[in-house]
């Protein structure tokens, strides 16, 4: 089996997981608008909940896996790993648009205002700046061995920020909802709603794991074409 | 209990096309590369 037919073969499975993911999604959506319960307070505009929170869940998993993969590749100096970081990277960013696409949608009716300048909203689109510049640089710079390091060292960067973006909704004054499920007590939230939360939270969670298997295979078989294109000039 | 029904259509018309069109992209340029 040719390196070609690997990565052909983990763009396929990618497509398998992202179809699953795509199905659970689909779920989500039946789940979420048909049986879950209107909350009394904030109306149908709640149900945004369930794919914003997920949203930024895979995200900030996306980002994560980037910056540790960044710190594997600056030791071990492999270029696969390079590769896993990059494909993280642009996953993270589609899923980054929509987190802020959907938090001021929430935003709007709940709290009057499209957007505030606190100290979550703020902290997350810088990261999510950070990794749109990650991806700029990386189409800018041709030399793959630059490439590779200089984007490394902004990888580890947007890891260090996420724990503080969790952190941020208890350091400052925010007008961003603390955690209702990652914090030290028990979710504060119905069974039902909490069983779509968790689910959106798997069909995410797989479409992520979908989207890097294909982005990977992608830039594995990019970088075997040119390979051969340089060998055969 | 507020009538915002709307803003919740549109975060999930927004999620779909997102996702959506992210797993279209990526097929697309997987063909592409494998037909090279």
């Amino acid at each position: 089996m040719t390196q070609r037919d690997r990565a052909a073969g983990i763009a396929r499975w990618g497509g398998v997981v992202t179809g699953l993911g795509l199905l659970g999604l689909a779920w989500v959506y039946v789940r979420a608008l048909v049986y879950t319960p209107v909350e009394a307070t904030q109306g149908a505009a709640q149900k945004i909940f369930y794919v914003h929170v997920p949203a930024a869940w895979a995200a900030l998993l996306a980002v994560s896996v980037t910056g540790i993969l960044s710190i594997f590749y600056l030791w071990l100096k492999d270029r696969r790993i390079d590769l896993a970081a990059a494909a993280s990277a642009e996953v993270g960013v589609a899923f980054g648009l929509v987190m802020l696409t959907t938090g001021p949608i929430w935003g709007k009716p709940i709290w009057g205002t499209w957007w505030t300048w606190d100290a979550r909203l703020t902290s997350t689109l810088f990261l999510f700046l950070l990794f749109v510049g990650y991806l700029v640089l990386r189409g800018v710079l041709t030399d793959p061995g630059i490439r590779a390091r200089f984007s490394s060292v902004i990888g580890i960067l947007g890891l260090i920020l996420v724990p503080f973006i969790h952190l941020t909704v208890y350091l400052f004054r925010t007008l961003h909802p603390a955690p209702i499920v990652l914090k030290p007590s028990a979710p504060s939230l119905p069974n039902a709603m909490l069983v779509t939360l968790l689910t959106s939270v798997a069909a995410f969670s797989v479409l992520y794991l979908g989207f890097l298997m294909q982005r990977y295979a992608l830039a594995l078989l990019r970088e075997l074409r040119e390979e051969a294109l340089a060998s055969a000039q | 209990m507020p009538s915002n029904a709307g803003f919740m259509i549109a975060a999930y018309v927004i999620v779909a096309i997102v996702v959506l069109g992210y797993a279209l992209s990526l097929a697309l340029r997987i063909r592409r590369e494998t037909k090279r």
